[in-house]
This record gives C-alpha cells, sequence and structure tokens, in this order.
C-alpha cells in the first residue's frame, strides 16, 4: 500500500508543478539555510578532545591583579605565568601534563631547493602527544630532561616532513630553526583538531602547528610567545631572566587526571602551592583556580559566538516560516483535489486511508526538499567558507551526520507542514464532492 | 467600506488559511527588523573611519635567520631602501599592522604611581615617518623626532620620553583640556611621559575592541627577531610597488624570510566576522521576503479560483474591475495588517532577547516602522497580479452550469 | 439486502435544522433492481449517501446485508462500502489524472488484491464493459458514454453485492443513456442488487420496483406494475 501512495503522491506532484515546485522551493530553502548554519554551529561546537573530555583539564589560576579581576569569561587568567607553570610541572600527580605556547621559526634545510619559510611551532613539554593523542607516524617524543635543558629536538608535522624530506623517515636527521641545528625526533600523522581545543587563544580554527620543540630551551633562546602575553604589573627583575619570573601570563598548561581520587589530590595540590605563593606576597586575590574539562573549556572560551547563536535563531525561525508557508501551500493543494478524496472514499478509502495518503505526499516534498536543500547548505558553506577568508578552512563540509540530519529535518518540516491538511482532507464529508458540479 | 463586514465574514470561512498567511508574515516582520538592527549596526561598525590611507599601505613582515641578527643596522637601511623605491611616497617601521588584530597594549594614567583608574590604550612604537605612511592627520602639536628616538633590547625597560596620541585617546585622558605638553604614565610608573602631538584618528590594531580608537604611539624600536614595516604608495601604485618589494630587500638581505600582505586584506580580515553577518543576514532577509511572497501569490491565486464563480456573480451584477480587485487587495491588507501587529509584538520580544543573551543592539520604533512597510508592501506586491487577474473573470462565468 | 427502518437525518447549521429524512423505512430485496425517483431536495442524495455507508443517519437502524451498519466505524464502514458497494455517479467521477485501468485500479487497492489479482480482475471488467483496447487512455479522452461505461466498470471490479446509481444517464445522450441502462440491467441479471436514483420516469419503470421520496419520507412503495395498472385504470 504505502508503494501505491508513494505512486500516488509522485502522480500528484508532477500534475501541479507549479505548485508543488513552490513548496519544493519553500522546504529546499528553509532547510539549506538552517543546516548551513547549523552545519556551522554543529562544526564549531565539536570537541576533537571527546574521548578524553574526563580526564583532561585545562588548568586555570588567579595571579592576577588585586585591584581588578582578570578579562576572562571565569575572571581568571587564560594562561599562566612561566614561573607558576615551572612549579606546577614538578608535581607527579598528573598523569600527564603539558605547558606550552605558540611560537614561529625560520626554517631552512641543507643542501636543499627549499627556500627558508617561517613556520607555526609549538612549544611544549613531551606529554603533548600522548596527552592530546596526537599519533606518530616515525619516531616519537623527545626525552624528558629536554623540556628542563635545551635539548635540540623537533617533532615534524606530517605536512613538513612532506615538504622537507619528502614524507620519508626524517628521524635522525637535522633541519636548521632560526640558523641553530635541530635534530629530528618524531613526525606525527595528519592531525587537525578543530575547533583547536588545545588552544583557543590563537584563532580556534587555524591549522595546528607545522614544529614541535621542547620547553627547555626559553633562556637559551629568548623565546617569547607568539600568542598572547598579558600583564598587569610593570614590576620584575632584569632582562630575559626578568620577564621569565614576571606575572605576565602566556603559558598554557593541561593536566591528565586519571580518576576523581586524583583529581582531588590535584586540587589540594594547587590549594597548597597557591597559598605558599600568598606567604611570598603573590597570588593577593580570594584563592581562586579552575580544572575546566575540554567541553567546558569550549564554552568558557566562547568559541560558539554570539553571533552565531543569532545566525542559528534566525536560521531555525527562517524554516518556521517555510513550514507555515508549506502548510498554507499544500491546503490549497489538498483541498483542490478534495473531489478526488471524495471519490476515493465512496470506493472504500478509509479516513486513515486518505490521511495517510496525503501526509506520504507531505514527505515526498520533504524528501525533494531536503535533497535540494543539502545542494543549497553546501553552497550555503562554501559560501560562508568563501566570506570568513580562510579562517575557518579547517572545517569540513557537510558530512553523513549532517546529510542525514538534513533529510531528517525536511521529512519532520514537511510531515508537520502536512499533518493538518492531510488531517483536514481526510475529513471531509466526500458525499459533497460527489454531486454534478 | 461596505465591503468590509462581508468580507470579514468570507474570511472568517477561510480562517486557517488566512491566520497562516498572517503568521508568516509576522514572523516574518519579527526577524527581518532584528536583522535590520544588527545589520545596521555592523555596516556602522565596518564603515568607521581607520584614520588612515587604507588603500595605499603596504605590511612587510620579516623574521630574520640567524639568532645574532643585527635588527636596529637592518631597520635603518631597509626603511632607506624602501624610501628610495619608485611610487614610494613613504616608509616606517612599526611594532604591530594597523587593523591586523594583532598588536599591544597598555594602561595608561595621567598621574604617577597609580594602580586603578587607568584608560587602556593601543601602543605602537614607530618612528617619526609614521604620521606621513599611515596618512594621519596632525591636529595639534608636533611630531617627534629622530633626535628622540629610543633603540632597546626586548628585556630592556626603556622609559618613554614623549608620545603622540590620537584625539579620542587624549579626550579620555583630559577631557576638555588642551593634552599638549600634559603628562602620560605607562602602567604604575612614576616617569612622565611627554604629549607632544595629537592626530585626528586612528582605530589602532583592534576593530573590535571596546577601547578601539585609543592609540599612543612612541618613538621606539626594539631589537627582536622579527620587525614589521608599512610602506605608503602613490595612490593606484600599491599593486606595482608591491611585486617589487620581496625582491628588493632580499636583494639587500637574503637572511630572512619576508612577507608581504596589503593593508586592506588586513582590514578585510578584521571584519570578516562583521562582513559575514551581513551577507548572511541580508540574504536570509531577502529570501524570506521572496518565500513568503511567493506564498501569497500562490495562496491568493488559489483562494480566486475558488471564488471565480463568486466573482463572476458579482461582475455580472455590475460590480466594475476595480471593485473586484480593491476587494482582494483590501482582504490582502487586512491580513497583512494582522500579521504586522502580531510581528510587531513578536520583534520587540525576540530583540528583547537578542539584547539580553547575545549582546546584540535593541530595536527601536523607526526601524520596526520601516520593516513594517517593507512587509505590508511585499504582501500587497505579491498579491497584486493575482488581484488584477481576478478582476478579468469573465461575468459569464456566473451563468455556467450548476 | 438492504433494510432501512425509521431512519432519520438533519442537518444543522448555524441557524437552522433541515430535516432530510425522516422516519424512512425501506427493504430492498436481494437481486432487486430498484429506481428512486422524486422531485429535487425530497432527500434522494441522503438517502443515497446513507445507503452507501458515506454518511451516517442521525437515528434509525440500517441492516445491509443482514448486519447493523448504524454504529460502525469509519474504518468498517469503509471496508463494507469497498467489498459489498459499487457506486455510480451522475457525473462519472473518474479521477482525471489517472488512466482507465488506474481508475479501475483504485479500489481493488483499497481491497488489498495482489497486482496479479488486481490485473485480472481490470481486464475482465473492461471486457465486460467492451474498452479493453484504451485501457492506457485518461478519462477526458473519452466520450461521456465511455467514461460512464468505464464508472461501471470500475464500481464492479469488486464484484459489489449491491450497485448505487445517482442519475447514472444525465448527463448522457438518449441512445447511451440506453446503453448504460442496458448494461445495468445485465449485471443485475447475474445478480447484483441495484437502487438506482434516476429523474427520467422512463428509466424508473424499467426496473422492477420503483419508490418516490417526497419530504424525505417514503411516498409509495407499490410495484412497477402496479403503478402502472393504476396509471391505466
Amino acid at each position: 500500500m504505502i508503494g501505491y501512495y508513494i505512486s500516488l503522491a509522485l502522480r500528484s506532484l508532477r500534475s501541479t508543478p507549479i505548485l508543488s515546485g513552490l513548496m519544493i522551493a519553500a522546504i529546499a530553502v528553509g532547510v539549506g539555510a538552517s543546516m548551513t548554519v547549523l552545519t556551522l554551529n554543529y562544526t564549531i561546537s565539536q570537541n576533537a578532545l571527546e574521548h578524553k573530555d574526563d580526564v583532561l583539564f585545562a588548568v586555570q589560576l588567579d595571579s592576577w591583579d588585586i585591584n581588578e579581576a582578570a578579562d576572562a569569561t571565569n575572571e581568571i587568567p587564560w594562561q599562566l605565568t612561566y614561573r607558576d607553570a615551572q612549579a606546577l610541572l614538578r608535581s607527579d600527580i598528573p598523569t600527564r601534563q603539558v605547558a606550552m605556547h605558540r611560537f614561529g621559526f625560520t626554517v631552512e634545510l641543507e643542501n636543499s631547493s627549499i627556500r627558508p619559510y617561517t613556520a607555526s611551532t609549538r612549544v611544549t613539554t613531551r606529554d603533548f602527544f600522548s596527552l592530546f593523542d596526537v599519533p606518530f607516524i616515525y619516531g616519537g617524543t623527545w626525552e624528558n630532561e629536554a623540556d628542563f635543558s635545551p635539548t635540540q629536538d623537533v617533532v615534524l608535522s606530517k605536512s613538513t616532513n612532506d615538504k622537507l624530506f619528502s614524507g620519508e623517515n626524517s628521524v635522525g636527521k637535522n633541519i636548521t630553526l632560526n640558523g641553530e641545528p635541530y635534530t629530528v625526533v618524531g613526525v606525527i600523522d595528519h592531525w587537525e583538531p578543530a575547533p583547536k581545543v588545545y588552544d583557543l587563544n590563537n584563532s580556534p580554527f587555524a591549522s595546528s602547528e607545522n614544529l614541535f620543540i621542547p620547553f627547555g630551551q626559553h633562556r637559551k633562546l629568548e623565546i617569547y610567545s607568539w600568542g598572547n602575553t598579558n600583564g598587569w604589573t610593570t614590576g620584575g627583575g632584569e632582562g630575559y631572566e626578568g620577564f621569565l619570573q614576571s606575572e605576565s601570563v602566556w603559558v598554557q598548561y593541561w593536566v591528565e587526571l586519571s580518576n576523581n581520587e586524583q583529581k582531588a589530590q590535584y586540587e589540594n595540590f594547587l590549594t597548597a602551592y597557591i597559598n605558599g605563593e600568598k606567604a611570598q606576597g603573590r597570588f593577593e586575590r580570594p584563592l581562586k583556580f579552575a580544572l575546566s574539562k575540554p567541553s567546558e573549556w569550549l564554552v568558557l572560551n566562547e568559541v560558539l559566538s554570539d553571533d552565531n547563536r543569532v545566525l542559528g535563531w534566525v536560521s531555525l525561525a527562517f524554516l518556521l516560516v517555510c513550514v507555515i508557508n508549506a502548510v498554507a501551500l499544500l491546503l490549497a493543494k489538498f483541498l483542490r483535489k478534495a473531489p478526488e478524496a471524495g471519490v476515493r472514499r465512496a470506493l472504500g478509502a478509509s479516513r486513515s486511508a486518505i490521511f495517510i495518503q496525503h501526509l506520504i505526499e507531505s514527505a515526498a516534498i520533504g524528501i525533494i526538499g531536503g535533497v535540494v536543500g543539502i545542494l543549497i547548505a553546501m553552497m550555503g558553506i562554501g559560501g560562508i567558507r568563501y566570506l570568513a577568508m580562510g579562517q575557518i578552512d579547517t572545517l569540513a563540509t557537510m558530512d553523513w551526520v549532517m546529510m542525514v540530519a538534513s533529510i531528517g529535518l525536511a521529512l519532520i518540516a514537511s510531515l508537520l507542514a502536512g499533518f493538518y491538511p492531510a488531517w483536514r482532507i481526510s475529513r471531509t464529508n466526500p458525499s459533497i464532492y460527489l454531486k454534478t458540479q | 467600506m461596505l465591503e468590509l463586514k462581508p468580507m470579514l465574514s468570507a474570511l472568517w470561512r477561510n480562517k486557517i488559511s488566512a491566520l497562516l498567511i498572517a503568521l508568516q508574515l509576522a514572523l516574518t516582520l519579527a526577524i527581518i527588523s532584528n536583522i535590520v538592527v544588527i545589520v545596521q549596526d555592523r555596516i556602522e561598525k565596518i564603515e568607521r573611519p581607520t584614520g588612515i590611507a587604507v588603500e595605499e599601505i603596504i605590511a612587510i613582515n620579516f623574521m630574520a635567520i640567524p639568532q645574532d641578527y643585527d635588527m636596529i643596522g637592518a631597520v635603518s637601511a631597509d626603511l632607506e631602501l624602501l624610501r628610495e623605491l619608485p611610487h614610494v611616497k613613504d616608509a616606517t617601521v612599526t611594532n604591530q599592522v594597523p587593523i591586523s588584530g594583532s598588536g599591544s597594549a597598555g594602561t595608561f594614567y595621567t598621574q604617577p604611581n597609580q594602580e586603578i583608574g587607568g584608560t587602556n590604550s593601543n601602543r605602537y612604537n614607530t618612528e617619526p615617518h609614521f604620521i606621513d605612511t599611515l596618512g594621519l592627520n596632525l591636529v595639534a602639536g608636533r611630531n617627534f623626532t629622530d633626535a628622540e628616538m629610543q633603540f632597546f633590547d626586548p628585556n630592556e625597560l626603556k622609559e618613554m620620553p614623549v608620545a603622540v596620541i590620537t584625539r579620542q585617546f587624549a579626550e579620555k585622558l583630559y577631557p576638555n583640556q588642551d593634552p599638549i605638553g600634559k603628562p602620560l604614565y605607562d602602567g604604575n610608573s612614576s616617569h612622565p611621559i611627554e604629549i607632544i602631538g595629537v592626530v585626528e584618528r586612528h582605530l589602532g590594531a583592534w576593530v573590535s575592541w571596546p577601547n578601539a580608537g585609543n592609540v599612543a604611539f612612541f618613538p621606539a624600536v626594539r631589537n627582536t627577531q622579527d620587525k614589521n614595516y608599512l610602506v605608503r604608495t602613490e595612490p593606484g601604485m600599491r599593486d606595482k610597488v608591491l611585486k617589487t618589494l620581496v625582491e628588493k630587500l632580499s636583494e639587500r638581505d637574503p637572511q630572512r624570510v619576508i612577507k608581504t600582505r596589503v593593508l586592506s586584506e588586513y582590514v578585510a580580515r578584521s571584519y570578516v566576522r562583521d562582513n559575514l553577518m551581513v551577507k548572511v543576514l541580508t540574504i536570509v532577509a531577502a529570501m524570506l521576503s521572496f518565500i513568503v511572497a511567493l506564498g501569497i501569490v500562490g495562496l491568493t491565486i488559489f483562494w480566486i479560483n475558488q471564488r471565480a464563480k463568486q466573482i463572476g456573480v458579482r461582475r455580472a451584477l455590475g460590480a466594475t474591475r476595480a471593485n473586484i480587485s480593491r476587494y482582494f487587495l483590501l482582504e490582502n491588507s487586512l491580513i497583512a495588517g494582522t500579521g504586522i501587529t502580531i510581528g510587531s509584538a513578536a520583534a520587540l520580544i525576540a530583540n528583547h532577547y537578542m539584547v539580553r543573551d547575545y549582546s546584540q543592539p535593541s530595536l527601536t520604533l523607526v526601524p520596526l516602522a520601516i520593516c513594517a512597510l517593507l512587509v505590508l508592501l511585499v504582501s500587497f506586491t505579491a498579491a497584486l497580479t493575482p488581484a488584477i487577474r481576478a478582476a478579468n473573470i469573465s461575468p459569464a462565468t456566473a451563468t455556467r452550469s450548476v | 439486502m438492504l433494510n432501512m427502518h425509521n431512519i432519520r437525518k438533519s442537518f444543522r447549521t448555524d441557524t437552522i435544522e433541515t430535516h432530510a429524512l425522516r422516519d424512512f423505512s425501506l427493504e430492498v430485496k436481494e437481486g432487486e433492481f430498484v429506481s428512486v425517483t422524486g422531485p429535487s431536495g425530497s432527500g434522494k442524495t441522503t438517502f443515497l449517501n446513507i445507503a452507501g455507508l458515506l454518511e451516517t443517519p442521525t437515528g434509525g437502524q440500517y441492516l445491509l446485508d443482514g448486519e447493523d451498519v448504524s454504529n460502525l466505524n469509519d474504518r468498517q464502514r469503509s471496508h463494507l462500502r469497498n467489498e459489498k458497494i459499487g457506486f455510480i455517479f451522475q457525473g462519472f467521477n473518474l479521477i482525471p489524472d489517472l488512466s482507465l485501468f488506474d481508475n479501475i485500479d483504485v479500489p481493488l487497492r483499497y481491497r488489498g488484491f495482489s497486482a496479479k489479482e488486481r490485473r485480472k480482475r481490470i481486464e475482465k471488467v473492461l471486457e465486460q464493459v467492451g474498452l479493453s483496447a484504451r485501457a492506457k487512455h485518461l478519462p477526458a479522452q473519452l466520450s461521456g458514454g465511455q467514461q460512464q461505461r468505464i464508472a461501471i466498470a470500475r464500481a464492479l471490479a469488486g464484484e459489489p453485492r449491491f450497485l448505487l446509481a445517482d442519475e447514472p444517464t444525465g448527463n448522457l445522450d438518449s441512445l447511451m443513456a440506453r446503453q448504460v441502462m442496458e448494461l445495468l440491467e445485465f449485471i443485475n441479471e447475474w445478480g447484483t442488487t441495484i437502487v438506482m436514483v434516476t429523474h427520467d420516469p422512463e428509466l424508473a419503470r424499467r426496473a422492477h420496483r420503483n419508490i418516490q421520496i417526497v419530504d424525505g419520507q417514503v411516498c409509495d412503495l407499490r410495484t412497477v406494475t402496479e403503478q402502472a395498472e393504476a396509471a391505466t385504470a
């Protein structure tokens, strides 16, 4: 019977091409616009660290100015001072922990035709790869002492290794960074979390870094962060050492705590640390720190901005108008076909048979509208990527989840739109249509 | 208005369809009026004057390869070279590129050794050619001189002798006073920096910063691993100059990686979110009006077909074509009026949440009224063709068989 | 076959209540061919709608084939309509955008027959009405008489025991009307009970029995022959 209803639906759509086209267009445009925005918001709301959401925590310590809270959503500085990061690294409570920041190097390769270029770099402790589940193709991370002494090791991204070594195993080879020789110890596979949850300060949809170097080289290279450095006091010592010991925050810090007990232990450790620093005149604000899961970190950093939310609501309201539009048009179309429904009733169709027949016709409009809607959404996403000037290029286009969601949304929209008209036509008294007009 | 009563009862019989149209118009008004205020707000933001000659400026970023690079020497040699290039008006060195989204800021005070009550400002470390290179308008005081230049190492804390600031920043520091000669304190420092000049306006590095427009320029070059140059070209010559820059600079000193980008691209990138909102919302508003108009056309045609016989009878009984068209247009206006009334309320309610939860601008009555008129116009235009068609129904329709 | 006892049907609008049928009682026996006449607005159509289970009476009892149908729900009534009742209308009521084949297919679909069974039945009835060659045509491509024959074929395809005809010849010229009438008589001879509403006294006389409805009530229950006798007397 369903097959019969479908063939009737398609026949009916063909018999009124303009009206059917209008309804399909209404559903398609509504679904297309909604899915464009929803896909965007869905991708923006992705959590690349979902699988470790319960064990990873971004660390914030309130080392800020006693007179004024830090300019962050939870009023704790986004990043740590270098000295606090170094102090936390000494704790052996976390299973893994990472202190890091963004940087950049000029890259040269001896005896090569490759022109020197600048490469985005992450200066980090060695647990970065295991903590964030970064897969290696060749080699692995550096030794522990490289994070505390100037060892010139480097891990390359896959694209860098492809560029410099044509994708071959480059472990043990040398490259020149800012004029200094570095030894390749590992090459990671393609890895592009979007949004870049591990570092949301520096455009969350930028590509991940090309180079990774150990955390032990600040003093030797006098490294300043290529991300944000925020300070609230000009006080401090002389020279680079003065900067390292200053209250400027510029180090991002993550820990892996495998269970609640470990977490409680770490919280005690942080409380004790802050109290210790308070005794020495630092941390003048009320004791405050935060351990945020990746999912919480994304919300705290407002990756899904107010603008995204506004667009989300606008597109849903737009879809609602399209649905109401389709209700009106379907009502007109079905009522025009009321005589046929009357004949069918006389020939033995029950009310529910008429209802289902018309609901299936609505669903057919929905599915066609959904397919066209996917095309519109793809164009829409292309358009937004173009307008965003490459700032959201790591965002995927529609994946299958969103395609299924589009069809589902179109189907729901059309069934919703068809429900009342189908009900109305199934309730109409057939006898009035059977007399000669 | 004799027709009003029968019209209302006719509408009542088609109440669901009429309600559906009114509801569509209401939602459309609610959406479009909120879109209009947001778009208007963003366009105003994008069109704020930058205070600089955006279309004639090229930004150059270079990064030295060797660790022990003589940056101070390189800068003076490069600037000399750049200023000599054909079609180049001027060039300068700076710690940040204007309107690039990346820069440096500080808190400044009018009294020494303060900790609270300061004013945040974007800060440039640059040199005397910055006024001509950026195309700033010096409205009071003087520019810095070469003698006032400070060269220092990255880790060195150096006190600035003088500063040029924007008028907006000057107003914040010294409201209704002549700022020239007045002191400025960087953070909780006790060292006074003399304000020697005021430029008309400049947005600074960040367009979406709440303090955008507060800018201070200092005569300083810091000996870091990388530097930015700004090059001002003759009008229309920018792209021509751009092609030669990397080559000329590399020729002078190959020990570095050089990148160039025109300033207008930085500006476009800085406003990318706002621009995206404007474009996407405008397209949505246009599509919405179109869909609603199509719906009205479709439904009006359906109604008229349904009532073809009735129209024929009216024509046979002496109604003119104008009477018939007017009837349908009036009917449409009644529905649209209902929709707009509901829509205005919905628009204000929606805007309340937009303001409260998403920090969007508030909707005032004037744009709401304009949008209501617009929606009315769309509805009227959509009904016009079917209404004229209705008038063309022959009176003979009435006399056809039962 | 059909037994109506004290059927009432009233319609209510905002202001007035109209009684279409009042204490309407009628029995039609299996295999009968009954014609129904009466002036406009007398309740003929209401009677037909109730008899055909398209409308429910306000009161009274209706036995169809011995089964009380007064209190059945829509699904059960639709099922009965589909299985036991065939309809023929003055305006043919073919579905314009379905081919003749598909038009006849409609009641069979609701009956739930297999594709093979449906095809067999459609071909059979098309042959009976002599239009096999035009199965793929659309209704608009046929003359009025041919359309009515297709409508009859559609009514017959489900092999109903009871055929309701509402002015089946009203839109046809006399030649075609006669052909349709002959077809109905032929069907009746094969055992199908027929109730036919008509204006045409000549057609009414060809039935076994003629009843007249006036003001929602059966006015005269004499057989046609009795009427004829009365007329000659």
